[in-house]
């Protein structure tokens, strides 16, 4: 930049065209600034995006040339009530709205009282904040493997130590209850630091003033904490509950969608359609995949509108 | 809060670092488990390239038979390539299609090779076999070697067999039913009386495992079909009720594990009599000192008519436009050797493909070898949509035995997914 400016206040020194060059350069240095991000935004989102939804119109089997068939996927899994597929979708879309709803209140409850606890930068602190962000860096496959030994039926902890005889693996609503605290333990480190950081730039004098008022906790936490953090609460819903939608793993392992068809979410059958034993059925595959993305838009269309008219 | 971000993120960072440090620790061991000697990577353009599906415990003897190869000075050295079965059924049309990366030989199950030919992927290996003049019907496991032929051209060759068989525990056995296996075949009568003898002491007769496998056996072994003209499913019908209501019975009686139990476990713990299992967890059982077990064929419905489900893995050559005639015949130079020293996959827990191996004193002597003595017993599926038939099935045929679905919807359901992909593949 400082080269750019000294080439504009000399002209005599700049080449034979220094306007359109001073022009051209100014034009490039944002996209310079947003170029690491937006090739990486091309390159895993953009195309891999346009490609998924040009495939949800054709009949593709990953071996021989996508056929473009129209509507007719859609069609097959929006109004064809006859097909598996129709059913499936409903199915798929039903559980994963269910485990959204189940478990969105808790990612943003659990990791906030967590947050305002820490905060009060109690003896060891530091630890605990560490001990809950840990099992964040974890994979899956080590997560679920974990839980499915607390969980077993007669060698598992949960049950020795609660003294029952519950199948989590195959009981509702035990099995949704088991995936949403192993989906719980796995997750709840990412907003607990989002929030803490966000406690740190509450104004300490608001709280203060509040003490001089004779506020309760509770009023303190309603009236200060939770109004200082808005920003970051809402920003925390959107993000978590489209993460949520996104679940597969946790019900594919633990429960393999078990019982009956019960926690089997849309990804599962997607996947299975895409990439399972048989031959692929990628169009059918891509159209319930856009039927996903599409409700993943509105619900976060909806809530930065909230968000937008709160402000 | 600047500070206290910092702090955070380098808390962050750090722990990233550390993991991915272990990470990369991890690789080389991975990476000198997979069989490249030294003078191997000096010449890495000149290996022959084998992708196999052995990822597990079984990889470790498929390294040993490939070191053991390569010290035999062959014209061109094999390098070891394992790789997830599904990650490897999805590599596979991308290298192919792009003519880069191509595997020069690769494992596949015997399930995958029709769909693998109608997509023409697959490489006829005639002219090869005959040119080798080692490879040829007379010596593999007809079962096996049958499904490598398509239309007159072979595809592939087959390396093993492995079925799903019964374990028994002995001791528990001569205790519960000491003549139940005189007929040499457990049937579902005697499951019921073992059943019966074995309550009081709190042990079943009967552990519920990988349902698929099992109600595939069962339903083979009364006649039933997939497909009766072999594109549309047919298992909808009373054979079907009649295997998954037998399940459901044994379980309602007690005599089964319920929903939620392993097992295996319990097998393993000695309060299981018959646990049906693949073939591939014998190693594991060996290891336990206490378990006195042996292996026999799947439980039956009538003691004639013996029927274990079986798969294959299958030495195959995808389509590669740098492939010459040497190097090929390089190829079947390792594949032959295979056949010949097969005893080493046979210490895997498998069954291998090559008769050869029948010869072999330590094999006869291992509980696997009663496989190849029948050898009509072993029941390869190679129903064209079979990859669709067995994920409906899944869906079901774990959910009837425990009474979660009723039996004739839940096939009539699982028949009519099969219908639908195939009318939208």
């Amino acid at each position: 930049m400082k080269n750019q400016i000294a080439l504009a206040q000399t002209p005599n020194l700049s080449l034979k065209n220094p306007r359109a060059k001073k022009i051209t350069f100014s034009k490039l240095v944002p996209y310079l600034f947003i170029a690491p991000h937006l090739i990486l935004f091309i390159i895993f989102f953009a195309i891999p995006a346009i490609t998924g939804i040009y495939i949800s119109f054709t009949k593709w089997n990953l071996y021989s040339a996508p056929e473009w068939v129209g509507l007719k996927n859609y069609f097959e899994i929006l109004v064809n009530q006859d097909s598996t597929f129709y059913h499936q979708l409903h199915n798929g879309l039903l559980n994963t709205i269910k485990y959204t709803c189940f478990s969105v209140p808790f990612f943003i409850a659990i990791p906030l009282l967590l947050a305002v606890a820490l905060n009060t930068k109690t003896y060891g602190s530091k630890v605990f904040q560490s001990i809950f962000y840990m099992p964040t860096l974890l994979s899956i496959s080590s997560v679920i493997l974990t839980w499915i030994f607390m969980f077993h039926r007669n060698l598992g902890s949960i049950n020795n130590i609660l003294g029952i005889n519950v199948n989590w693996f195959g009981q509702q609503p035990f099995t949704w209850i088991a995936i949403v605290i192993i989906s719980l333990w796995w997750g709840i480190g990412g907003n607990m630091v989002i929030y803490l950081a966000a406690l740190n730039g509450i104004d300490k004098a608001l709280y203060e003033s509040a003490d001089i008022d004779g506020a309760s906790a509770i009023h303190k936490f309603f009236h200060v904490t939770i109004p200082g953090i808005k920003h970051q609460l809402l920003y925390t819903l959107v993000l978590t509950t489209v993460a949520q939608f996104n679940i597969y793993g946790q019900p594919l392992m633990f429960s393999k969608g078990a019982p009956g068809e019960s926690t089997r979410v849309l990804m599962m059958y997607i996947r299975e359609l895409a990439f399972g034993s048989g031959e692929s059925i990628a169009g059918l595959a891509s159209a319930m995949a856009v039927i996903l993305g599409l409700c993943i838009m509105a619900v976060s269309a909806i809530q930065f509108r909230l968000m937008r008219n709160k402000d | 809060m600047y500070k206290k971000l910092q702090k955070a993120v380098a808390f962050m960072c750090i722990l990233a670092l550390m993991f991915s440090a272990a990470a990369c620790s991890a690789k080389p061991t991975d990476q000198s488990a997979s069989g490249t000697g030294s003078t191997a990577e000096a010449k890495p353009a000149k290996e022959i390239e084998f992708w196999t599906v052995f990822t597990g415990p079984d990889g470790e003897n498929m390294v040993k038979m490939i070191d053991a190869y390569n010290q035999t000075n062959p014209k061109i050295k094999v390098k070891h390539v394992p790789i997830q079965a599904d990650e490897l059924y999805q590599k596979v049309p991308t290298a192919v299609k792009s003519g880069e990366n191509v595997p020069d030989l690769s494992i596949v199950h015997v399930e995958r090779i029709k769909g693998f030919v109608a997509n023409d992927l697959l490489q006829p290996l005639d002219d090869y076999t005959s040119q080798n003049g080692k490879i040829n019907a007379d010596g593999y496991v007809k079962a096996a070697w049958e499904k490598g032929e398509i239309d007159g051209k072979r595809y592939s060759v087959p390396l093993d067999v492995h079925s799903f068989v019964t374990y028994y525990n002995k001791d528990l056995l001569q205790k519960y039913g000491p003549a139940v296996l005189d007929d040499g075949a457990i049937t579902f009568d005697e499951v019921k009386q073992v059943g019966e003898a074995a309550k009081k002491d709190k042990v079943i007769s009967m552990g519920i495992t990988w349902m698929r496998v099992k109600f595939l056996s069962w339903y083979e072994q009364l006649g039933g079909v997939l497909s009766e003209d072999g594109i549309n499913p047919s298992f909808a019908n009373d054979k079907a009720e009649t295997v998954l209501n037998t399940v459901k019975a044994l379980h309602d009686n007690g005599f089964t594990n319920v929903d939620g139990e392993d097992p295996v476990q319990m097998f393993r713990a000695g309060s299981v009599v018959f646990l049906p299992e693949g073939i591939w967890m014998k190693n594991s059982f060996e290891e336990i000192n206490t378990l006195n077990f042996g292996m026999t064929h799947m439980i039956t419905f009538d003691p004639a008519k013996k029927a274990n489900w079986t798969s294959s893995h299958q030495m195959v050559m995808f389509k590669n436009a740098d492939m010459t005639p040497e190097r090929a015949a390089a190829v079947m130079d390792f594949v032959a050797w295979i056949g010949e020293n097969s005893l080493e996959w046979a210490k895997a827990g498998q069954v291998p493909a090559s008769l050869k191996i029948m010869e072999n004193d330590e094999f006869k002597n291992m509980k696997q070898s009663f496989l190849l003595n029948e050898p009509d017993s072993l029941k390869i599926f190679d129903y064209e949509y079979f990859g669709y038939a067995v994920e409906a099935l899944d869906k079901i045929v774990w959910e009837v035995p425990f009474g979660r679905m009723e039996t004739k919807e839940a096939l009539t359901k699982a028949q009519k997914e099969v219908q639908d992909r195939i009318a939208n593949k």
